[in-house]
Formats: structure tokens, sequence, C-alpha cells
């Protein structure tokens, strides 16, 4: 543990968890893990879930499931289609988790889980081959997500709000183009700040065949947004 | 060259992923050539374009409600217990088996006695097969019989199984020390009659050593078998006039043998030595009081055609 590094106890059940905070880590947009508060020591927690402990395991989720969720969303573009991904990814990770043998760390582990399922999500909705990112919302009506980008800056004007949702469109349509390896990859990288090393390591595979993967995106959306540099 | 190196690694560049020393020179580089630089600020406008698709953070309402519907999920779902992971995932126990020295040691033992207990087989199976090629004679306190000896028909090899601890087999010709080793052992110790026939019926083709013509001598005296005592008798029958203590013994089996085959064949044995005054006051003793008339009439035939002594 560095010197610089301080622990804070909050009380799961009758357990107290220390959370391990790194100042030299800033915080990004881009920082999943662990809601933007720093990497946490999840081993205590992970442990006891594995004796079957819920509650350590709930305390697990919430270090995790605003990332998870924020992840499905940009990649599904559905918050419906996301609540089922985060759904499927934590029930798998409760019953598997005995077998979480630290080979890597859990926030690895649980991006992995998630991103297996993000990549059957954009598999299955290529063989569909939509269009449109058409998704249906709670109420069951569809709605095209890329409406959906929002306008963080409340204020602005009509016009620039218009063309941003233009470009967020054609973003979107560009990103659809890539197989889904490499948009997930992309996705890890670029809207979520991931080091490529640990996009390899979530992928299951190398730096290096993360690295070609990501030059590979980047020409291809380079190529669809060509009139847009 | 150096451009084409710049261009592959502007993009890390931009993404913050290229080692310090790359980085320095990249940044070298992008100070005196204007291409790159160019280049670099294209890549910057573009990685700024793309991040024009913003990154929504989830709203608390659907981070509250996807919690609420995991707990549902999470009260009836259950996590794999061990038995569970054993049937369906033998790879995943065997990874997280923690007791692998254990496990290596008891491995190592195993295949050590393995090998001790193989090689011990194998020397064995060796000494079985061809114990002609050991040179050590076996020591007459380990054999615990002969079980049978063989002689190849119109041959001088011989075969003898006998026992020690185990059934063994020793081959070889009659001259063959240990061969009449085991023939003496047969001949005296053995408690299969056959057996000690047949080491008698061998010896007597050597009734000018001196071992076996004590062996032979023995046989005649204790042997309880008649067709053994027999046996010996034809193989002394040589030796009788040159060695005095084959004629002792030939006389005491005269005497004392149960048998009157035996005591007829040592009395025709002793023929040419009837002349010896031992003999000839046996043959009168016979001649005059033997239970068996046959005996006693050959002793007289005998005694009769000695030659008349004034």
């Amino acid at each position: 543990m560095p010197a610089e590094a301080w622990a804070v106890p909050f009380a799961v059940g009758k357990c107290s968890y220390p959370v391990r905070r790194d100042p030299r880590k800033p915080q990004s947009r881009g920082d999943m893990a662990g809601q933007g508060s720093g990497r946490i020591d999840d081993t205590l927690l992970v442990r006891d879930a594995q004796r079957g402990n819920r509650a350590a395991f709930e305390e697990l989720v919430r270090h995790y499931d605003q990332a998870v969720l924020r992840l499905a969303m940009h990649l599904t573009g559905s918050e419906h289609e996301a609540q089922d991904v985060y759904q499927e990814a934590f029930l798998k990770a409760y019953k598997s988790i005995a077998n979480f043998r630290f080979e890597c760390s859990f926030y690895t582990w649980i991006y992995r889980i998630v991103t297996n399922l993000c990549l059957d999500h954009l598999r299955k909705r290529q063989v569909r081959k939509e269009d449109a990112p058409v998704a249906t919302d709670a109420s069951g009506e569809q709605y095209d997500v890329l409406d959906q980008v929002p306008d963080g800056r409340a204020g602005a004007n009509p016009e620039r709000d218009l063309m941003r949702r233009e470009l967020g469109k054609r973003i979107g349509h560009a990103l659809e183009k890539l197989t889904p390896r490499e948009r997930m990859v992309f996705e890890l990288k670029h809207y979520h700040g991931l080091k490529l090393r640990t996009v390899g390591e979530v992928l299951n595979t190398t730096e290096e065949t993360a690295k070609n993967t990501l030059f590979r995106a980047t020409q291809k959306l380079r190529g669809a947004l060509a009139d847009m540099r | 060259m150096k451009c084409e190196w710049v261009k592959e690694n502007i993009l890390l560049y931009v993404y913050n992923e290229l080692p310090d020393d790359a980085r320095y020179e990249l940044e070298a580089h992008l100070a005196r050539c204007s291409d790159c630089a160019v280049e670099l600020d294209t890549t910057r406008k573009f990685h700024a374009v793309l991040s024009e698709l913003p990154v929504e953070e989830p709203s608390p309402n659907l981070v509250t409600a996807a919690r609420m519907r995991l707990q549902e999920g999470l009260e009836t779902a259950e996590q794999d217990r061990f038995w569970h992971r054993l049937i369906f995932e033998p790879a995943a126990w065997l990874r997280q088996v923690r007791f692998a020295p254990a496990l290596a040691a008891a491995i190592f033992i195993v295949g050590f006695a393995g090998g001790i207990g193989t090689t011990y087989k194998f020397l064995n199976s060796i000494s079985g097969i061809n114990p002609v090629a050991s040179s050590a004679a076996p020591a007459e306190s380990s054999i615990t019989g002969i079980q049978s000896i063989t002689q190849d028909p119109g041959s001088n090899h011989i075969s003898i199984k006998y026992n020690t601890v185990s059934t063994q087999e020793a081959q070889g010709s009659l001259n063959d020390q240990r061969i009449q080793q085991l023939l003496l052992f047969a001949a005296s110790n053995n408690y299969n009659s056959g057996v000690r026939m047949d080491s008698v019926d061998l010896l007597t083709q050597e009734p000018n050593n001196t071992h076996v013509r004590e062996a032979l001598i023995y046989a005649l005296r204790y042997d309880s078998n008649p067709g053994v005592r027999l046996k010996a008798l034809d193989g002394l029958g040589a030796s009788v006039k040159s060695d005095a203590r084959v004629r002792n013994a030939l006389l005491e089996a005269l005497v004392q043998d149960s048998n009157p085959g035996v005591r007829t064949e040592a009395l025709h044995l002793l023929e040419p030595v009837r002349a010896d005054s031992s003999v000839r006051s046996v043959l009168e003793k016979l001649a005059h009081s033997d239970q068996n008339q046959y005996i006693q009439s050959q002793a007289r035939t005998v005694l009769s055609q000695l030659p008349e002594f004034d």
C-alpha cells in the first residue's frame, strides 16, 4: 500500500472494508472503475462474497454499477438494454464469484463479463442489420437513441444544439460500421479512458492486439467522417 | 522514415499511451517537422470531433431501478457450490488445487516406489530366466528343495529346477560345479524320491569324484527308497575294489538293508572282493544264518567259488 494512500472504512453488514484511494490518479470522465473514486481494494469484499455474503456482493455492485451502466448505455444506446446487460452481468458475477481466483483484478473480471455481454449484443445487432440505432424504451416505444443525445450545456443556442445532435448522429452511424471488437476497443479507450493494457486484459488479448485494433477502428472512423475533420 | 514512425505513433501520443522515451523523441521531431505537426493537429481535431458524442452518466433513477431489479434477481440466484464446480468445471477445480506441492510430493513418492518395485521384479524375472548367466553358485542354505532334474537325451546337458525363496532353474553339464552341487544336494536332502533317483542316476556317471562317491554312499546308507539305494549301489559297484569305504558300505548294505533286492545286488557287487577277509566273514555269516534263503544260498555260492586256502 503506497504511503500516500489513505483508507476510509465503511460498514457492510457486520464488517467494515477499507477503501484505498490513490491520490496520484486524477478523476476523469473516462475513469470507469469505482464510480470515479479511484481504484478500490475489493479483496475483502470479494472474499466475503465468495463465502456467500450477499451484503458484500451488493457493496461490490455499488462500486461498479454506474460505470457498467455508462458503458452499456453508450454501447447499446438504450437504457432498457443497458439495464438488461447490467442485470445479466451482475447475476453472472454473483453465480460464478467463487471461481474468481484473483489472477486479475476484480475490476478487470467484472468488465470482462460486461464487455462479453455487450459484444454479444453488438453481434446480434449486426445480424439484425439495423439501419439506425433504434431502441425501445421502458414503455415499449421505439426511438432513435441518437436523438436522445443530450446537450449538457444549459442555455446553449438551438442552432448549435441542432449541429451537435447531427454530429452525434453521424458519429453514431460511423461507430455502428465498426466490427463489434473494434467498436469495443475504441469505446473502452476513447470514451472510457482505459489504458490499452487494461483493454487487452478485459478483452482477453494482448496490448499489442488492442493497439492494432484501435488503429484499425480509428482509420475506419476517419474514412467515414472524412468531411468532418 | 522518421515521419513514418511519427505518423504510426501519433495516435498513441494523443491517447497518452507512448512510453516516455518515445514521447520525448516524438515531441522533438514535431518541433522541427511541420508536416508531422500538421498531422498531430489533424489527429487532435478528429479526437475532439469523436468526443462530441458524449458519454452519458446514468440517471439516479436508472441506477436505483437497476439495483432494485438486481436485488430481486439475487433473491433467487444461487452461487455455484463446490460440487457444482467439481462436476461442471473440472478445469477450474484443478486450477484451484492449493495442495499442489503436497500432490507433487505424493506423485514423486508413488513414482519412486513404483520404480523400485518394477526394478525388483525385472531383476527377479531376469534371474529366473537365465540363472546360468549368474556366476554365483546357490548357497545350500538358500535351497529349499529340488523340483525336477532332466537330462537331454544323448547329451551331457542337464536341467535342474530348484527352489530357493522362489523357484529357479539352473542349466549346465555334469562337469559344471554348480550342477554337481545341486545334484549332491538333491541326492541327500530332497523330499521327492523321484528327484533323488534322478540325481543319483546322474551322479553314477561320475563315480570317480570323491564327493559323488560320498553322496552315493550316503544314499545307499540312508535313503528311504530302495530304488534310490539300488541306483547308488550301481554307481558304487565299479569302485568296490579300489575304495575300502565303498566295500564297507556295500557290506553294510548286504547285512543291514531292509530290501532283499538291494542286499542281493550288494552281494553280487561284492564278488570281485569276495576274497577279502571282512567280506568272507560276512558271507560265511550270511550263508550260515540269514533269514532270507535266497541270500543264504547266494552267499554259499559265492563262498564256494573262493579258492581254497590250505
